[in-house]
This record gives C-alpha cells, structure tokens and sequence, in this order.
C-alpha cells in the first residue's frame, strides 16, 4: 500500500491522526474534573460515595452491564439479521425491523422497571432491559449491511460455484461487517449510558452513586461521578470507531 | 455462402464435430408469468468455438446463459455438458467447471486481486503451490505483471485492468466451457477495441468453448466464430458464421436487427490474406513497368516510398497494412491518410503486394453478396 516516506509520519499514522482527539479530551477532562474535586473540601458522605474502594466495584458493574448486554444482543441480533436477509424472509423483513422500531422507541427507564416487576429485580433483569434498548441498531445494520452488498458480487460468487452458505461466510458478511461493527458500536454506546439505570432495580453500576449523591443534594459528588460516566461511554465510543476503521480499512 | 467470406468456424470443425454444451428443448416460465421467456430452445455449442448470443434487450439472451450453468434453472428441457445431462447435478459443483464472467466484472473488494483468481481452484482443493502458480500464469495471460498486480486490490485498478483480472478468474480452474454476460460492456470503445483483441489472442492459447453475451453487432461479429441471434422470448432466429448472418439475413427480422452496416461489418471479417494482392515492383530491382506500383525500400527490405502509382502523377504517401489485417483496417487507413493505395507488409515488414481504392471497391462489388 503506501509507502511510508521516513522524514514523514507513515500513511497510517497520517490517515488516522483525526483518532487522536478523543481520547485526549476525555483524559484532560476527567483529569480536570477529578483534580478540582480533590481540592474541594468534601464531608464524608462525598469521601465515602467516591472512595475508589467504593466506586471500583460500581465501575466494573457499568462494564459488566454493558458488555454482558452487547454480547446478548450480537447473539442474538447477528443471526437474526442474517436471516431476515436471506431472500426467503424478504416478506417478514420490514415487519420485523418495525416491530423492532416500536420496541427501541420504547423509553428504557420504564422499561426497566415494569421488567423489574414482571421478572424481579437484578442484573438479570437489568441485562434484558438493556438488550431490548439496543437490539434494534445491531439488528437493522446487519440487515443493512447485507443487503448492500453489490449484487453483481453475489451473482459472480454463485456463478463460480460457491454455495449459498459459502457466498454468506465469505463474501456477504466480509462485506457486511463495516455496517454491522457500526450497529455494535451504537449498541455499546446506547447500553454504556443507559446502564446508569440499572440501579433503580438493584443492579448496581455508576447509577447509583450519581442517584444517590443527587437525592442527597451533593453536587460535587454527582459531577465527578456522572465525569465518569461520560468518560467511559466517550472512550467505549471511541474504540468502537477505532474497530470500524480497522475493519472497514481493507474494503474502503 | 460467398467463397472470399470464410469464417473461423471451419477450424472448430476441425477440431471436433461434438458439441460442447446443447440445449435441448429448453424453456423457462418466470413464476407468474403466462408466457415463456425461452421457449423450447435447442442450441448446439461446438467445442472451441465462440458463440456469442445477441438480439434485443429483452429476448432472453441472458437468461439463455445463466441456464447453461443454472444460475437460472430451466423450467423444462435437458442441458448437456460434454455430453452428460448437467440438468439435474449439484448446481455449485457444475459451476465451479464452467467459467463465469458478467459485465460489472464482480471482483471481491475484500480480497487481493491474486486471491480473486484463487477462489474456484481453492474451492475444488488444489495445493498452495498449484494455486499460486496458477495465478501467476494467468496473469501473464491477460498481460499483467503478477509482481506487480498479485497483492493489489481491484480499486487500484482501472475498469479495463478489472476485466483482464475477470476473465483470468474465469479462466482459473481451467474449465472447458466460459460463459460471458456483456463482459466488455461497461468499458469505454477504445480499452474494449484492445481488450477485445486480447481475448481473441487469449482464446487462441487457450482453446474454449465460449459463449458471450453482447448487444454490439460488432463484438458478436468481430469476436464469434458463429452468432446465435435471438429474437423476442428467446426464439433462435438465425444461427451460422458472422459472414452468413451479414450476408444472409434468414428472415425480417435479422434483417433488420443487422440492419444497414452489414456491408461494413463484413469487411471487417475479411482477411487481406485471402485476397488477390496487385503486384509490386521494387525499384531498381528490375526496369520499372508503367503498368504496376514501383516501390523503393530500404537496406533490409522495408518499404520506404512510392516511386511510381500508375494513373497517379504525385505518389501518394507510403502507407502500409500488416497482412494479418482485415479489409476494415486498410480501408481504414486509407480513409484517414487519405491514400489511395496501401502496401501490404507480412510480419517481417516486407512488401507483399498492393492493395488499390479502386480495385478493393470494385473486388467487393463483384464479390460481395446482392442484398
């Protein structure tokens, strides 16, 4: 590909220089942010709500809330897209990503909970109301992404001798996977931020000292907290794209 | 047939009466539709030859392909590959013998232009080594550096590169048959002239039967060794050599599909080779006669000017045609260095003979067909 001139930065690091603010932002930000707080004078409600022995467990928590949730939806969503992409399902298609239309409009904090009631409070629960926020995206750009795919390259893998299933494996979703890791992404976002939700159920995460801060009227605590957040749902972000621009890199 | 017109279809005759892929009694019903797009086609393919299949949009030229490696399966008739029924075999693995080009080329984005070519022999498991060998001789094939194109991929190349690429892909397993859709539609005329020209020099290596789809006449006539012209829901209307279906349109319809250049095609099936050349004198070489062209030529041979033209008093400018050319091409080029006269060089360069405005217009009027 391009050649990197030494007395230059190589074509990679020059196509990609744009990666770079992100994480720049989020790091001086968060500095910011926790560096002013440090220099506040906190009581200790506010020391204990952001004690790191406090808040470790209640990040690893948001995390686990939301890769637990992305990797049900790739589960379940990847496939599905795939067979509402298939010809045969070419008339069930549109009513099944309206229906998952209605199901994403749906406002997550009442889904929370009237899950809570129907199946108890919990991660579990909080896991399922997050898959049912972020189905959709991972769903519909699968479909997207599939059907896109040129079919002049369909015809010729099928006019070579390929199978159905060999064109899928090795055309359709090669060509696909730009579109879908786009969808992924949007889910990881969606999940990261909506998983601050999953306290009001019991389910722990970032959501509860920012919850609980806020209805104790400590303002100092809730900004450092809810910086947190932001920093985490920004960087999560950003990997994402970084991923998009690895896979999509190749097919340009 | 005119005896001057002789078509290449005489050398697949020589090479084997059986027909590479036939159809017989083929047809094909869209579901919900009443009437057949192809009707009860029976269709013989010789082998080595090239077939190209034209006729209107729209007449089923294409579906006609695709049943031939049953892309598109026919509703009712028997397909035969090399004399075996393929109407009923795994689909994939007839595929994967018969060679595949379309017009929008379909190079896999993904993958490294030697690793399109790979695809079939990798599906039918050959060996790393045969693989890679394979692709390189390939493409020196269709004329492409394989240091310099084998790990490229298909967006840094040219439409033109694309479809070299296409059919080296379709040439990969080394199949017996290759089927072609418009392959060179979708290039402009001056990369299709070329591309045109170096199929036909990789078809003479390589020896397939072919059929190809085209919507030029040109292509059909220039490229088939016979035409299959097609008219509405896939009825054969006239199948024989270029020069026949120019010369002899079977019915209206032909007729008027070919339309009023035929005469001009035709020329273009002519080889300089087959005609009566004027003789020329070689100055110096012996007293020059006033009644043939006097030529000069240089140390080795070559021609280098006119010394004398009868019935002109300014020799004309020195203008010559290969022999392996065709009546087009030195027509064309008398047309446009305005030259009444071309000399006929073989391929060494040396003169052959004359080739006179007057006397070409006149062989072709006595010669050529009454229409």
């Amino acid at each position: 590909m391009t050649a990197a001139v030494p007395a230059r930065a190589p074509g990679w690091i020059r196509r990609n220089r744009d990666l770079v603010a992100t994480p720049v932002i989020v790091v001086v930000g968060l500095a910011g942010v926790l560096v002013y707080t440090a220099t506040r004078q906190l009581d200790s409600v506010e020391q204990r709500a952001l004690d790191p022995s406090y808040l470790w467990p209640r990040f690893l928590e948001q995390i686990w809330l939301t890769v637990a949730s992305t990797v049900v939806v790739i589960v379940l969503a990847l496939p599905l897209g795939i067979a509402l992409s298939r010809p045969a399902a070419a008339r069930i298609r549109t009513g099944t990503l309206a229906f998952g239309g209605f199901m994403q409009a749906l406002p997550a904090y009442g889904v929370i909970i009237l899950l809570a009631f129907l199946l108890g409070f919990g991660t579990t629960t909080a896991i399922i109301a997050l898959v049912l926020a972020s189905f959709l995206p991972v769903l519909t750009n699968t479909v997207v992404g599939l059907l896109q795919v040129d079919p002049a390259l369909i015809e010729a893998a099928r006019g070579m001798g390929m199978s159905a299933r060999q064109t899928l494996l090795r055309v359709e979703i090669p060509l696909a996977v730009p579109v879908m890791v786009a969808g992924i992404r949007v889910a990881l976002v969606l999940n990261v931020g909506t998983a601050t939700l999953a306290t009001f159920i019991g389910a722990g995460g970032l959501g509860e000292p920012i919850s609980s801060m806020l209805y104790l009227g400590r303002a100092q605590a809730v900004l450092a907290t809810s910086a947190i957040v932001a920093a985490l749902a920004l960087i999560i972000d950003w990997l994402g794209g970084v991923a998009e621009r690895l896979v999509g890199g190749r097919i340009g | 047939m005119s005896e001057t017109v002789q078509s290449p279809i005489d050398s697949t005759h020589r090479s084997g009466q059986r027909p590479m892929i036939a159809l017989e009694g083929v047809s094909k019903t869209y579901p919900k539709q009443s009437k057949p797009a192809v009707a009860e086609l029976n269709l013989q393919v010789p082998e080595g030859a090239i077939v190209t299949l034209i006729g209107p949009s729209g007449c089923g030229k294409t579906t006609i392909l695709k049943m031939m490696n049953r892309l598109i399966e026919p509703t009712t008739g028997r397909i035969l590959l090399a004399g075996e029924d393929v109407t009923d075999v795994n689909a994939d693995q007839l595929r994967r013998r018969i060679g595949y080009v379309i017009q929008q080329v379909g190079l896999f984005p993904h993958l490294t232009i030697g690793d399109n070519i790979a695809v079939v022999p990798k599906m039918l498991g050959w060996d790393k080594r045969r693989v890679t060998s394979r692709v390189d001789e390939l493409l020196h094939l269709v004329g492409m550096e394989p240091d310099d194109f084998r790990d490229r991929y298909p967006r840094q190349l040219s439409g033109g590169q694309q479809q070299r690429v296409g059919v080296a892909r379709g040439l990969a397993a080394d199949p017996p048959v290759m089927l072609m859709d418009e392959p060179f539609g979708a290039i402009d005329p001056i990369t299709r002239e070329r591309l045109q020209d170096e199929f036909l020099e990789v078809q003479r290596q390589v020896a397939k039967t072919i059929c190809f789809v085209t919507h030029d006449l040109s292509e059909a006539v220039k490229l088939g060794d016979r035409i299959a012209v097609f008219a509405a829901r896939g009825r054969l209307a006239q199948y024989d050599t270029p020069s026949e279906v120019l010369a002899h349109p079977a019915d209206d319809f032909v007729t008027e599909f070919v339309g009023s250049g035929a005469a001009v095609r035709r020329l273009s099936l002519l080889e300089i080779s087959r005609l009566e050349l004027e003789e020329i004198v070689i100055s110096g070489a012996r007293a020059a006669g006033q009644d043939h062209p006097v030529l000069s030529v240089d140390g080795a041979g070559h021609p280098s000017t006119w010394q004398h033209v009868p019935g002109s008093d300014q020799p004309p400018a020195l203008v010559t045609v290969p022999l392996s050319g065709t009546v087009y091409d030195a027509v064309d080029v008398m047309l446009d260095r305005r030259a009444p006269v071309v000399v006929v060089v073989d391929d060494d360069g040396l003169p052959r003979g004359a080739l006179r405005w007057e006397t070409l217009v006149a062989d072709l009027r006595t010669k050529g067909q009454p229409r």
